[in-house]
């Protein structure tokens, strides 16, 4: 669903550099895409690392499985 | 073909319909000691907040959804005072009518089996990483919250 935001993109290749946090990913992301960039800072869109719910600080290394999360609407 | 442990089958994200009774022996089924069962079944609605809703479909993070479903249960087997929890969450196309989400809890008693089968699916809304596109006239639709 983030689709229409990111180019109709699934999947995106972000270059960081070395000891980078997720708040390094959230800016590189708001340069590249505005949109998703407010949506990230609003927390409206959050960031997930190895399939767990990241924080700012959250450090990233190059094998973590990330994914950029809107807000959950499951159940019924 | 795996076969899968009986507690992988308590927790599940599947796209097939479930069968509420087999799911209710399944519980029944993990023991005697069980007196009480709650259980909370969501079921796809034709209206969404003052809209016709034709049809949906629920997509969810491969993975991480079951992880979280997992986690549910674990935490409502050591905070309530029950003996079995049941967790299923359905994805892709779901038609009015149908379901989607079932919660089944068994335990001694009736207060408890109730605390937790709301703080389940409570929980789940909350954490879990499924998304729900509404088809309407007005064209599709991400649900952005619940109630």
């Amino acid at each position: 669903m983030l689709k229409t935001l990111v180019s109709g993109v699934s999947m995106l290749e972000m270059p960081l550099a070395e000891g980078a946090q997720v708040k390094d990913l959230v800016d590189s992301l708001h340069i590249q895409y505005p949109d998703l960039g407010e949506l990230l800072l609003q927390k409206k869109v959050v960031v997930s690392v190895n399939q767990e719910i990241a924080h700012w600080e959250t450090a990233l290394v190059e094998s973590d499985e990330i994914a950029l999360l809107p807000p959950f609407a499951g159940g019924a | 073909m795996a076969v899968e442990t009986e507690e992988g089958m308590l927790v599940r994200v599947q796209q097939e319909n479930f069968s509420i009774d087999q799911e209710l022996q399944r519980v029944r089924a993990r023991s005697t000691r069980i007196g009480g069962i709650a259980m909370f079944l969501g079921t796809a609605r034709d209206h969404s907040k003052g809209h016709e809703v034709s049809s949906m479909t629920f997509e969810h993070y491969e993975g991480m959804a079951q992880k979280k479903l997992k986690e549910i249960r674990k935490r409502a087997l050591q905070d309530f005072d029950i003996i079995e929890a049941l967790v299923l969450h359905r994805y892709g196309p779901i038609e009015i009518g149908e379901n989607i989400v079932l919660i089944i809890i068994g335990a001694e008693h009736r207060a408890d089996a109730f605390k937790a089968c709301q703080w389940c699916i409570d929980e789940l809304k909350k954490i879990t990483p499924i998304w729900k596109m509404e088809y309407t006239p007005q064209g599709d639709v991400w649900v952005e919250e619940h109630p």
